[in-house]
């Protein structure tokens, strides 16, 4: 019996635990409705916390020789800080990955997640998602080795993806259409799939096309097919309406005076 | 109510549980065939490891040090990347089993060595007088006695090694904890995933440990 009862207590201390979690996200949502308090929260701290790639070169990179994360989504960062604090240097930017954004931006250690997150229908539900600010196809990369020209020459290789996935979904139904079987494999980093390339483990590489022009080298190529436009958007905390409002208004306003368009010039993104 | 634990993220999970069972199927697979290859190695490797040849001891020794001593994750890594740049191209399945059939093959010829050691000296002395061979003492006489001391720490090394199969997740492996990323990835609905996920692992680990504990009970070990 002494047993039984342990083991009940060792179940409540888990459902308790998960329940407690459940409760604490439900009551700040309420709390949201009234005067948004995380809008304040953010003001007081007088500076927001965005969370961005380190390892998409031209998006968000950190330079490994001056340690200084760089790209067009922390500049995009900078003009969201600007219209929220006023000053764009009021940022602090964190490295995410797919599968840490949403946990970090859950537990409110990052206000902002700007890290070439696609849209989904699925994702709106959870967070909240600006506008786009840029569009993209899923591409596809090779080793010249290979012989691959396009999708229809793929029938029984294996796609290595990243863990966020939506490259797959996208792939799958294009490879459906055009009768070829593939297989698919994935990683937590792109330096992981690009070593599953090296490796022979993969035969493709895929991911959002502008990624993938990042890890090109001599012994690999880029398609020219482009699959299932994915449109990146600023994630926030579902509760934080206040501040998903001012994002939004703060990326309509660079489309409509064309400095987001400025801004994918200058860092020479197709 | 919308946090991580949000009752429809339950409900997607509750719908999609086949890609949760094909991974705790392939877990327990991988798992099995694992600890079936770490026993046949911690066994053998314990037996030489306490033996009189100096030269295969060494040879063990080095073999346990270099695994203990080295993450499992690097291990996996050289099996799944490594070895296809030296044209061997191992199933996903094989790097698995190798991966923690070898590392926790070397903690169990631990295990089994000190057992063996455990084992009072004039036991192997009266089977050699009784004209027993090394290996006869060994598989009749000393092997059955330190199985008795040496099988709750085997039976904690099986715990690990079920969970470490989790390691196979960074290389694609297909097993409960890659099914896991890769759904809760996707949809961001981590908090079910990881939780059900946990609680899988539990299901297998804990009976194996409680059953461990028993046995340190039986055997006198426990304090």
């Amino acid at each position: 019996m002494k047993k039984v009862s342990a083991y009940l207590v060792c179940v409540l201390m888990v459902l308790g635990l998960i329940l407690s979690a459940g409760c604490g996200s439900s009551q700040q949502a309420q709390g949201a409705k009234g005067e948004s308090p995380e809008l304040k929260a953010i003001k007081d701290r007088g500076v927001v916390k965005v969370g961005v790639k380190v390892d998409v070169p031209k998006f968000g990179f950190k330079d490994p020789q001056t340690n200084k994360i760089d790209g067009m989504e922390i500049d995009l960062a900078r003009a969201i800080a600007k219209k929220v604090l006023g000053d764009p240097n009021k940022v602090e930017v964190q490295g995410v990955t797919a599968k840490t954004r949403g946990p970090l931006l859950d537990n409110g250690e990052i206000d902002l997640v700007i890290a070439t997150f696609t849209i989904t229908e699925e994702r709106k539900q959870s967070y909240n998602f600006s506008e786009p600010y840029f569009t993209d196809g899923v591409g596809m990369m090779v080793k010249k080795s290979a012989g691959i020209q396009s999708l229809a020459d793929m029938n029984g290789k294996k796609i290595g993806v990243a863990q966020s996935a939506t490259s797959r979904k996208a792939l799958q139904e294009a490879a459906d259409k055009a009768g070829v079987k593939v297989q698919f494999l994935e990683f937590g980093t792109y330096p992981e799939i690009k070593t599953a390339l090296d490796s022979g483990r993969v035969d493709v590489f895929s991911v959002d096309g502008s990624i993938l022009s990042g890890y090109l080298d001599d012994s690999t190529t880029i398609l020219n097919d482009r699959f299932a436009p994915q449109q990146y958007g600023v994630a926030s905390k579902k509760a934080n309406t206040a501040l998903a409002k001012a994002v939004d208004d703060t990326i309509a306003e660079m489309k409509k005076n064309g400095e987001l368009d400025k801004l994918i010039q200058k860092w020479g993104i197709k | 109510m919308n946090g991580p634990f949000a009752g429809y993220k339950w409900a997607a999970l509750v719908r999609d549980w086949d890609v949760f069972a094909e991974g705790f199927a392939s877990t327990i697979t991988v798992s099995f065939v694992g600890l079936l290859l770490a026993l046949a190695i911690g066994i053998l490797l314990g037996v030489i490891g306490s033996s009189r040849w100096k030269f295969a001891r060494n040879v063990v020794r080095c073999y346990v040090e270099a695994i203990q001593n080295t993450p499992l994750v690097i291990q996996v890594f050289f099996l799944y990347h490594g070895l296809p740049h030296l044209g061997i191209m191992l199933p996903i399945f094989a790097v698995g089993v190798l991966g923690v059939g070898v590392y926790h093959g070397a903690y169990m010829s631990e295990v089994v060595r000190a057992g063996i050691l455990a084992v009072p000296r004039g036991q192997l002395e009266a089977a050699y007088s009784q004209g027993f061979s090394y290996w006869s003492a060994m598989r009749h006489i000393v092997l059955p006695q330190a199985k008795r001391m040496a099988y709750p720490p085997m039976t904690n090394q099986a715990v690990s090694l079920i969970k470490n199969t989790s390691v196979l997740a960074m290389v694609a492996g297909g097993e409960l904890m890659y099914q896991a990323d890769s759904w809760s990835s996707t949809n961001l609905y981590y908090g079910p995933a990881y939780v059900a996920t946990g609680l899988l692992y539990l299901a297998i680990c804990l009976p194996l440990a409680t059953y461990a504990r028993k046995l340190e009970e039986r055997t006198g070990v426990h304090a």
